[in-house]
């Protein structure tokens, strides 16, 4: 804009006056290509008022919904309200893309502590007060909530009425809040929330978030946005727990490791024994020898589900979490609900003192003990491709699983293999034939002219028919830009059912998928999740 | 000299410049793109056409424009220049990733490596073909077999030939006297939306992408319960013929799906101009576009099924281009 700066005047009745896009049709060098299109040429400047809609100028209207992260961790329960703005970012002359371009933070809740009935039940009317208390401090009603999910972390997840209780929030908090759980997710989510996952983009390292809360330390390595690998280990802070500077109590897998390394530590013993320091500094260097993939068998006590999937040699690490609060100490000064007396402090220590893991570069997290209720509400939902074929009185769906079929950019191929998948999928998901309908996600599609949609199209029709309730809706995720010739062509086909035909969202066999209600846009938001749950 | 022995002679020295290389470069490993964004074929009037192996950008191809007597050679010379070394340096395998990383994003010519203040060979080559084959979809024609699938007549605009109709863009803009009689008796009158194609700057963009933009717009307009005239095809037309062509037939939409001038890129690249009630004198803010389409673009069938969608809010705004926007709020 240099030179042309002068030919603004800046209203002043605006909060925020925000450039957001110089664009000059035709110099779009990446994406457009060949003829220049004559239309118009010209700046559009945006101008945001404080709480309200953007101004429009052209086809850059500006959408907002608001989105809601709760995480119900093993201490701590927080909650967060943010608002995404979503605006189309193609060019003029193309076709749509809408996208998330900015997400304000509206609310933050103060960290409560996790209310429980007794060691395996969680309070669900307590998380329940909690949660409507929030929303009525932050100002929003359940039905205004239009995105976002409720994460359960850590020990929490293995209570008595995990499952019930999230589903039952889920349906409570919001229109469309989606549930959540499963250690590799939470290590994900958490590390989108640190700023691990932005920094991995930004130094080009490999970088590993160690989320370490209450009950276990979860870890997501990324590399220039692309997640390498997770492991989940029993560290965290309620591990032990004290109270009047006495042991009050010890978890399981804490007992095992005691046991095998012959360390003597009781429920009523002082909270400063050796024994103690002895467990902090193992779980400090386990845990550097897992970051380094030097997984010794005495380290097995502690690991929870697999071993670590990366293959990379990590290079640097963020820490998040409750743990990481005592290291970095962001929210000083804010008003504290929860207080801990456990091991959390010694383990921060211990993390510190560590040889092996100083031999990372450290980085500092954005957020710290609020990192995956962060990351919830704001990293967890997609938007999908501007041009798909929805039947919008079937929105929105939740809990959809998804079967992946592959065509191998080979369309004959594909559709040799499409009886089979299909009966694959069925057996898979409605194994007792009760009416669970799934949604197909079609990979890797060869090239398609019309007349390949034309015989893909008859396929799903004809295939649908075998799913032991046929009248259910066909959904359709397609990797590549074709949802709406698809759902198109299955219309003019006369498909009977409704259809659902969204497209460029990765998922694959064995995620779940939660589709939201049509946007002005035209968009749907997306939530892909895993629903595991894990024992331990 | 024959085009064959250009060619003969440029693959001669492409493979001795690899021979000199080693043979055992791994060429596999950086590009699995399922969209080739270059051109594979020749474009224009091409009689037998080779497919090499895609290899990374800068990496030459070669395709046969001219008929062959001999079977031809299967071509080594799609191995890359830019591809990893096999003395296993770690760090320069490290950096090709990081190049290819690039490379993938964008296909313009970037990390395709030089040698001293020059691109390297095959970089040059493969930007001669680029160039060639841009120049080739200005000069090439429709196939006829094509519009006789799609069932179009044809019809020509005042322009005699290419050399006139790249000097004169006025003459494009108005058909032929004699077109305009084969227009007015064939075509159904008021439509409401009447579709019209075009060669523009780039037969290979029709060639490639008409058929499936087309069906797929029909089918989309059909779904919409939106009427349909009798759609055409005007040699060497330009985009504001939408005028005389509204003119003539009155529809509520025009939509003219024309080749984009070709560039390094694509030279196969289709747009679709749409007008609410086009007429001598419509002004160009009226008109708007959707552009890119082609296979590595926005795929045809797609972009035909979007197009139903944009006609159906021109007609219910009764407005396109800046008129639309400022209608709609």
């Amino acid at each position: 804009m240099s030179g042309s700066s002068a030919l603004f005047t800046l209203p002043n009745k605006f909060d925020i006056l925000e450039i957001i896009q110089v664009h000059e049709i035709g110099n779009d060098a990446f994406t457009t290509r060949g003829e220049i299109p004559r239309v118009c040429r010209g700046v559009f400047l945006f101008h945001f008022p404080k709480w309200g809609a953007g101004v429009n100028q052209f086809n850059k209207r500006h959408e907002t919904i608001i989105s809601a992260g709760i995480d119900i961790g093993t201490s701590t329960t927080k909650l967060i309200i943010s608002r995404f703005s979503l605006m189309n970012v193609a060019g003029t002359t193309h076709v749509p893309r809408i996208e998330i371009v900015d997400k304000e933070i509206l609310y933050k809740s103060p960290v409560f502590r996790t209310p429980l009935l007794d060691a395996s039940t969680i309070d669900t009317q307590g998380v329940e007060r909690i949660i409507r208390s929030q929303y009525a401090e932050a100002g929003v009603t359940p039905s205004q909530i239009e995105t976002g999910a409720v994460i359960i972390t850590g020990e929490t997840a293995t209570k008595r009425n995990a499952s019930e209780m999230l589903h039952h929030l889920s349906h409570e908090a919001g229109d469309f809040l989606v549930a959540t759980a499963g250690p590799d997710l939470e290590g994900i989510i958490a590390a989108k929330g640190s700023g691990a996952y932005d920094y991995s983009a930004k130094s080009g390292k490999v970088i590993a978030n160690i989320d370490i809360g209450g009950g276990t330390a979860n870890m997501a390595v990324y590399k220039d946005k692309k997640l390498l690998g997770t492991c989940t280990m029993h560290i965290g802070g309620r591990l032990i727990e004290f109270e009047n500077g006495i042991v009050r109590s010890i978890s399981p897998p804490i007992e095992r490791l005691l046991a095998e390394q012959g360390w003597r530590l009781q429920i009523g013993d002082r909270a400063d024994s050796s024994a103690v320091q002895q467990v902090t500094d193992f779980m400090a260097g386990s845990l550097g020898r897992i970051l380094s993939k030097n997984v010794t068998s005495e380290d097995q006590v502690l690991l929870l589900g697999h071993a670590p999937s990366w293959l990379d040699d990590v290079e640097a690490v963020v820490f998040s979490g409750g743990v990481s609060e005592c290291m970095y100490q962001h929210e000083l000064g804010q008003v504290q609900v929860a207080a801990y007396d456990d091991i959390g402090n010694q383990l921060a220590a211990a993390l510190r003192q560590n040889g092996r893991l100083q031999t990372f570069e450290w980085m500092e997290p954005v957020e710290t003990v609020r990192a995956t209720v962060l990351g919830a509400g704001t990293q967890t939902t997609e938007i999908s491709g501007a041009t798909i074929q929805v039947a919008p009185h079937e929105l929105p769906l939740k809990n959809i699983p998804i079967y992946q079929h592959d065509f191998m950019f080979d369309l004959q191929q594909g559709l040799d293999l499409f009886d089979s998948a299909i009966t694959e999928a069925i057996a898979l998901y409605d194994s007792t034939r009760e009416g669970q309908n799934f949604a197909l996600y079609i990979s890797n599609l060869p090239y398609m002219g019309f007349r390949d949609i034309q015989s893909l199209s008859q396929a799903i029709i004809r295939l649908m028919e075998k799913r032991p309730d046929p009248s259910q809706p066909i959904i359709l995720i397609i990797q590549s830009d074709h949802a709406k010739v698809i759902g198109q062509t299955l219309v003019a086909m006369n498909v009977q059912q409704s259809v659902i035909c969204v497209d460029q969202i990765n998922v694959e066999t064995g995620d779940y998928i939660d589709i939201g209600k049509a946007l002005d846009s035209g968009v749907v938001p997306v939530v892909v999740k895993t629903l595991t749950f894990h024992t331990s | 000299m024959n085009e064959q022995l250009i060619e003969q002679i440029t693959k001669m020295v492409v493979e001795k410049l690899q021979e000199t290389k080693g043979k055992a470069e791994n060429r596999k490993s950086d590009e699995a793109m399922p969209v080739n964004l270059f051109a594979d074929a020749p474009v224009g009037q091409a009689l037998a056409t080779e497919h090499p192996d895609a290899g990374p950008a800068g990496a030459v191809t070669f395709h046969r424009t001219t008929e062959h007597k001999q079977p031809a050679v299967p071509s080594k010379v799609a191995s890359t220049g830019t591809c990893h070394k096999q003395d296993g340096n770690k760090q320069s395998d490290a950096k090709e990733t990081e190049l290819a990383e690039l490379r993938k994003k964008t296909p313009a010519r970037v990390g395709v490596g030089r040698a001293g203040s020059r691109p390297k060979t095959k970089t040059w080559l493969q930007f001669r073909l680029d160039h060639a084959a841009a120049v080739d979809a200005v000069y090439g024609e429709v196939p006829d077999e094509l519009l006789e699938r799609l069932e179009l007549f044809q019809v020509h605009s005042k322009v005699a030939d290419k050399e006139e109709y790249i000097r004169r863009p006025d003459l494009g803009r108005r058909l032929s006297d004699e077109s305009k009689q084969t227009v007015m008796e064939k075509c159904k009158k008021g439509p409401t939306v009447q579709i019209v194609a075009s060669n523009g700057l780039s037969a290979k963009a029709i060639e490639e992408n008409l058929e499936d933009v087309y069906l797929s717009l029909e089918q989309s307009l059909r779904n919409l319960n939106i009427d349909m005239g009798t759609t055409f095809y005007v040699d060497k037309g330009r985009v504001a013929l939408m005028d005389e062509i509204g003119e003539m037939l009155q529809p509520d939409v025009v939509v003219m799906l024309i080749g984009e001038r070709p560039g390094l890129v694509s030279a196969e690249s289709l747009s679709a101009y749409l007008c609410y009630q086009p007429r001598i004198g419509t002004i160009e803010a009226d008109r708007m576009v959707i552009s890119n389409i082609h296979k590595g673009g926005i795929p045809p069938v797609e972009a035909g099924a979007y197009l139903g969608t944009v006609i159906q809010k021109v007609l219910k705004y009764e407005a396109s281009g800046v008129s639309l926007v400022n209608k709609e709020g």
